[in-house]
């Protein structure tokens, strides 16, 4: 984006709902979305009748064997607008990678053209029966011909080579990954919705975990599970004049491949730059900067990402993420650090694909946090990775 | 007999199957520019060519370990774990890296910048799958 972002909080977040997250649902995944969608336009003292926009990102869990049925295994903006009743103007799918901050941009810019007054973005997540990420296959085709058949495949191996690279070029062992972990699940933990209500884990468990792709354990990786977020945008005018303090959202930016590999090899180098490129148009864009903001929630699917974003979007010079993070930079329990996962971000949740980054973001700089509520006026999301398309948004409650 | 999954050669990349069989590292490169690429693709990713009309040609193999993982789980079949993969810089072409098995085996003890060369596992008759392993002092 370029540094004049004429929509700079002229659009606001203005209601929200997020379901239960259960390793397997006893609904399908759409009515869930259904129902979650249904609380948010209350939420927002809204009637179904008045949401003329409706943005999602289908994409799945590719790894598993599954049938791909809309509105059992994904959920996209049709299926909902049409089991809501509605009559949209606007209804759209984000198809890319980064899907929750693709289709986040799709609907800030929807509000801000003009192109719908009242827009419902939504991220469903499903996981499907069988062993999550396995796969049977015996032959190798296209692209998979260039790395499968010596035994790379799925997303732990390169993110696992990544954090390698990364705690031995610049210091800091794996206790760095734990204290990420042990966060999440913590933050988790207190959250009634999550996956993993009540159920914090110790840095002593973190560190006997066996490895599963050294340096990682299952428990850097988050687990698959059933749950939606909603969320409704409308222009800060209208906002004004509904029941929450709205969240306007100061910028968005998102990143984009780098150099052509085989699928998911992924590599430092690529990842800093494409984050460091993210970071400083996402900054221009909003007018203010990483130090002008209290809440950061990087996006943690596998914790490596967490220092790799913390990077990215400024918090810390390249390769220092590790040292912030073992000082107690991202302790929710302190008032002053950035509490980098204090919505318990995807491990402490399940896999919610980025939601979860959003809805803190949302909850406390709306001053709808309860009992974890800080003191925010400006905080930044970010979801997947910057070499991969993934982003990073800004809000603020105070434009 | 294995169970591994075997790589099913194309059109483009019967070349570079072919060489692998005879243990010959072969990388694509672009006919317009003459850069070596990670894979043939529909264009070429340096010079961006619409027509790159990849060759497969000899490579020495050689490298540094960039980075690499012990895989202790994994999600394909027919591997017996743990088994160490190396993301390589080949001296070939420094943007260009490859993934393989470090053949020296799991616990073998790596720094960044380690020197591999390029070696060949014979997974089934005619088919062999490019590996790596440690270059012998001189």
């Amino acid at each position: 984006m370029s540094g004049e972002f004429t929509a700079r909080n002229k659009v606001a977040i203005v209601g929200y709902a997020q379901s239960q997250v259960v390793r397997r649902g006893t609904e399908t995944v759409g009515m869930t979305a259904l129902k979650t969608a249904q609380a948010a336009i209350a939420d927002a003292g809204l009637r179904v009748d008045q949401i003329d926009g409706f943005v999602a990102a289908q994409s799945l869990p590719s790894a598993g064997a599954h049938e791909l049925i809309d509105g059992t295994s994904f959920v996209s903006a049709d299926w909902l607008s049409r089991h809501l009743g509605t009559q949209p103007s606007y209804c759209v799918g984000f198809t890319g990678w980064g899907q929750l901050s693709g289709s986040m941009s799709m609907a800030i810019n929807a509000v801000a053209s003009g192109a719908a007054r009242y827009v419902l973005l939504h991220r469903a997540l499903y996981n499907p029966p069988g062993k999550y990420g396995n796969n049977p296959m015996t032959e190798a085709r296209n692209e998979r011909q260039w790395g499968v058949p010596q035994g790379f495949f799925g997303p732990i191996p390169p993110i696992a080579m990544v954090a390698n690279e990364y705690l031995r070029r610049y210091g800091g062992t794996r206790e760095v990954l734990g204290r990420i972990a042990v966060e999440a699940r913590k933050n988790g933990a207190r959250l009634p919705w999550s996956y993993w209500y009540g159920k914090p884990l110790s840095l002593e468990d973190y560190m006997a975990e066996p490895l599963l792709n050294d340096p990682l354990c299952r428990f850097d990786c988050d687990i698959p599970v059933q749950g939606v977020g909603v969320v409704i945008l409308t222009t800060a005018e209208r906002a004004r004049d509904m029941p929450h303090q709205p969240v306007y959202i100061s910028s968005y930016a998102s990143g984009y491949p780098r150099n052509h590999r085989i699928p998911l090899h992924w590599t430092l180098d690529e990842m800093e730059e494409a984050g460091e490129d993210l970071g400083k148009r996402l900054w221009s864009a909003a007018g203010f900067g990483p130090r002008d903001v209290q809440l950061a929630q990087p996006y943690d699917a596998f914790s490596p990402f967490v220092p790799l974003w913390l990077e990215a979007l400024g918090f810390c010079p390249r390769g220092e993420a590790h040292r912030f993070i073992m000082d107690g930079g991202i302790d929710s329990d302190d008032p002053r650090s950035i509490a980098a996962i204090s919505g318990g971000g995807t491990i402490g949740n399940g896999r919610l694909h980025g939601v979860p980054q959003m809805m803190e973001c949302y909850l406390q700089t709306a001053g709808r946090a309860g009992e974890r509520q800080r003191e925010v006026t400006n905080a930044v999301s970010s979801y997947s990775s910057p070499h991969l398309g993934g982003g990073a948004i800004v809000y603020t409650n105070t434009p | 007999m294995t169970d591994r999954p075997l790589p099913v050669p194309d059109a483009v990349s019967a070349p570079y199957w072919a060489a692998c069989a005879r243990h010959v590292l072969t990388l694509p490169r672009c006919s317009q520019c003459a850069t070596f690429t990670s894979l043939p693709d529909e264009t070429c990713p340096h010079c961006h060519s619409l027509d790159p009309r990849f060759s497969f040609e000899e490579v020495s193999g050689r490298g540094q370990v960039r980075t690499w993982t012990v895989i202790r789980q994994s999600f394909l079949n027919g591997f017996d774990v743990p088994f160490l993969l190396v993301d390589v810089q080949l001296d070939d072409q420094p943007h260009v890296r490859m993934i393989g098995r470090l053949l020296d085996g799991p616990e073998t003890p790596l720094q960044l910048g380690d020197r591999v060369v390029v070696a060949f596992e014979d997974v089934t008759a005619g088919v062999s799958v490019p590996a790596f392993a440690l270059e012998k002092a001189a």
